[in-house]
């Protein structure tokens, strides 16, 4: 009797023993794969980075080192001394913040309605506004140049957002009808039970809860847009975006002066990027109805 | 009435004034050129003032790259709203704007270009006997080796084909890899090597069938397997970052790889020469840039003396001096800096070598032809005659 006891408390332990080595595992392997990603993701701006405060003996070279042996900053210095960033950098700004400030005020009252509408007619709609990105880019970019050449929008801040607005709305569209499909109907009428008119509940209620998906759309649509390249080509002549005038320095050959351009062009992203996230929260609606 | 009569006067005087200021206000006239930071600080601060101020015009320069150049174009022609006056566009990519009707005929002012430029020059402006474009800026790639390299090994740069094959071998066994590399990214700098590759052998590439191409591409299937790794990579971009970080150590590339691995890279051990002649003769591509008047440009005629300024003995002078660039024309003679001589001297021997590619509106059918008979017969091994027999009739068929 004591011997069976005995095996069955062997037995549990051995049981525990596994179960805490297969967490340990799991929780390591998580780890690993978490650590990988962030590696993917940030070799490439390493290396930019690198590259564009490194001497060229430690870059030019068969077997170049993994860090910097001759740091400099001369690359960095001909880039600002020159001053051609700066244009290009404020209209790339401009550009992006109001595509997505004005993709934010046209897609969001359309999303809701759209959120709101019987699930097949729902589909049918946002598949019908998905369509208009089905069609290559550069084989529309050149019918609405030549339509903007005409209205003379070359060269013109509202000319590029105006174009970028044509590839980020139907992504506005799509993201926030998912956010506004989160949203229960019935913490609307709830409010209204409360008080509130509909204009009322969508602002207190509705506007508030959806600040992640309005987020997390922003930061996509900022992105699209401060990267977006073939109609800046069309329509920015006398003016380039940043990535137009990165392109630009890739295009003539200086390795060291294109990473600093290219460094100088995820700064802003970065920037962004962090100010945004503070909205991206996935707990907005824990515990909002009680059923 | 004393009052009407007044106000008359006074009204006339008005616009006369108006009118007197408006004619002294300088115009302007737009221009599209490709060019590095410190290639426009020399066109800005040296070129163009001079014109400015004998014209009483304001020149708005802007930066496109070739390509864009065409885009830029096509949207403004289709649109009836164009306001570019000039541009100055890579030679490799004149058959698009012509075909397209996006430049002006300007067979009519033949007559502006100087005895003295090469008359390969013109060739490459010519479409079915009319003059599109007038030459600017002739351009011809160079081999670039790593000395340091060579001289360790004791070699000297190939001059023909067959040094080619033995130094691509050499460095192949004692390295166990490739050092010397060709443009086989199959993009159309593939194609301009096997311009020179063929026509070095007697061949005619847009033919693609006869002996001379035969030759090249059973050369260049011996060749193969001894080249860098890094040849399926290069192209006008790459084969700098090849050579500078010494993964390559001898690669044709165009004279701006001088200015990106030398003065830039700080890689003094890198020189260049004119390249290597083939059993017949020494073949380079002309490249380099033309002068093109958009179709609709609003000041036209401005245009054409902004062109023939360009082209002058003088500007072609400092162009060479400050730029680096060779002239366009014989009788111009600038000074170069002394680190760039070497690399002017390999510029213009090849030069002497050049030829104009034929100007075909099917030319993307002979692009697409070379490169996949070579990526078939030198990549894939495939029997070179049959191969090229089968692509040369491609070539036929678009021809048609």
């Amino acid at each position: 009797m004591k011997t069976v006891k005995r095996m069955d408390l062997a037995l549990v332990e051995r049981t525990r023993n596994r179960k805490k080595f297969y967490r340990a595992f799991s929780r390591s392997m998580r780890v690993l794969f978490i650590a990988l990603t962030i590696f993917f993701i940030l070799a490439p701006i390493l290396l930019l980075i690198k590259i564009s405060v490194s001497a060229p003996q430690d870059i030019l070279t068969q077997h170049p080192p993994f860090l910097i042996k001759n740091f400099t900053w001369s690359h960095w210095r001909k880039v600002l001394a020159a001053g051609h960033i700066w244009v290009p950098l404020w209209k790339s700004i401009v550009v992006a913040t109001f595509v997505a400030l004005s993709g934010i005020i046209i897609a969001a009252p359309g999303a809701y309605v759209i959120s709101r509408l019987p699930r097949k007619i729902k589909y049918g709609v946002l598949l019908a506004i998905f369509s208009t990105r089905m069609f290559p880019e550069v084989g529309i970019a050149l019918p609405i140049s030549v339509t903007f050449v005409r209205w003379g929008l070359v060269d013109t801040n509202l000319g590029l957002i105006l174009a970028h607005l044509i590839k980020v709305l139907p992504l506005m569209a799509w993201i926030l009808t998912g956010t506004f499909d989160s949203i229960p109907k019935d913490l609307e009428q709830s409010a209204m039970v409360d008080g509130c008119d509909k204009v009322q509940a969508l602002a207190k209620v509705v506007l508030p809860l959806s600040l992640t998906g309005i987020a997390a759309a922003s930061i996509l649509c900022w992105l699209e847009s401060w990267n977006e390249f073939t109609y800046a080509v069309y329509l920015c002549l006398a003016e380039s975006t940043l990535p137009i005038k990165t392109y630009y320095y890739v295009r003539r050959g200086n390795w060291f002066e294109s990473a600093a351009y290219a460094v100088f062009l995820t700064i802003p992203v970065m920037v962004v990027t962090f100010v945004l996230q503070n909205f991206l929260r996935n707990d907005y609606l824990s515990g909002a109805i009680k059923y | 009435m004393k009052r009407t009569l007044r106000f008359l006067f006074g009204l006339a005087l008005l616009s006369l004034v108006f009118s007197l200021v408006t004619a002294a206000a300088p115009k302007s006239i737009k221009v599209i050129m490709g060019l590095a930071e410190e290639e426009w600080k020399v066109m800005r601060e040296l070129v163009f003032p001079a014109f400015e101020k004998e014209h009483n015009v304001k020149i708005e320069a802007y930066q496109a790259e070739a390509q864009d150049t065409e885009k830029i174009l096509e949207a403004r022609v289709r649109a009836n709203r164009m306001d570019i006056d000039l541009i100055a566009q890579d030679n490799m990519r004149l058959a698009t704007l012509v075909e397209k009707d996006l430049v002006e005929d300007l067979s009519a002012f033949r007559s502006l270009i100087p005895a003295t430029v090469y008359p390969s020059l013109v060739e490459v402006g010519e479409f079915d006997g009319k003059l599109y474009f007038l030459p600017y800026r002739p351009n011809v790639e160079i081999a670039f080796y790593n000395s340091a390299k060579f001289a360790q090994y004791g070699l000297e740069p190939p001059a023909n084909w067959d040094q080619l094959f033995e130094v691509a071998k050499f460095f192949y066994e004692k390295e166990g890899v490739g050092r010397v590399a060709i443009k086989a990214d199959l993009s159309s700098c593939t194609a301009a090597h096997l311009f020179d590759f063929c026509r070095s052998a007697g061949g005619d590439p847009v033919v693609l069938n006869d002996k001379g191409c035969f030759e090249a591409f059973m050369f260049l299937q011996k060749l193969w397997p001894y080249l860098s790794p890094d040849s399926k990579t290069a192209n006008w971009n790459f084969m700098n970052q090849h050579i500078a970080t010494e993964s390559v150590y001898l690669g044709q590339n165009w004279p701006f790889g001088m200015n990106v691995i030398v003065k830039d890279g700080g890689k003094k051990e890198v020189l260049a020469y004119h390249g290597w002649r083939g059993p017949v003769k020494e073949s380079h591509v002309l490249g380099g840039e033309v002068i093109g008047i958009p179709k609709g440009a609003p000041n036209k005629m401005l245009a054409i003396e902004l062109a023939k300024y360009l082209i002058s003995k003088e500007v072609q002078e400092v162009l060479t001096t400050h730029n680096g660039w060779p002239a366009v024309r014989s009788d111009a003679y600038g000074k170069v800096a002394a680190w760039q001589q070497p690399y002017f001297d390999a510029i213009n021997e090849a030069l002497a070598h050049a030829e104009a590619r034929p100007n075909l509106v099917y030319y993307s059918a002979v692009e697409k032809a070379l490169n996949e008979a070579f990526r078939e017969c030198v990549i894939e091994g495939k029997p070179v005659k049959p191969t090229l027999e089968k692509w040369a009739k491609y070539i036929e068929d678009n021809k048609r």
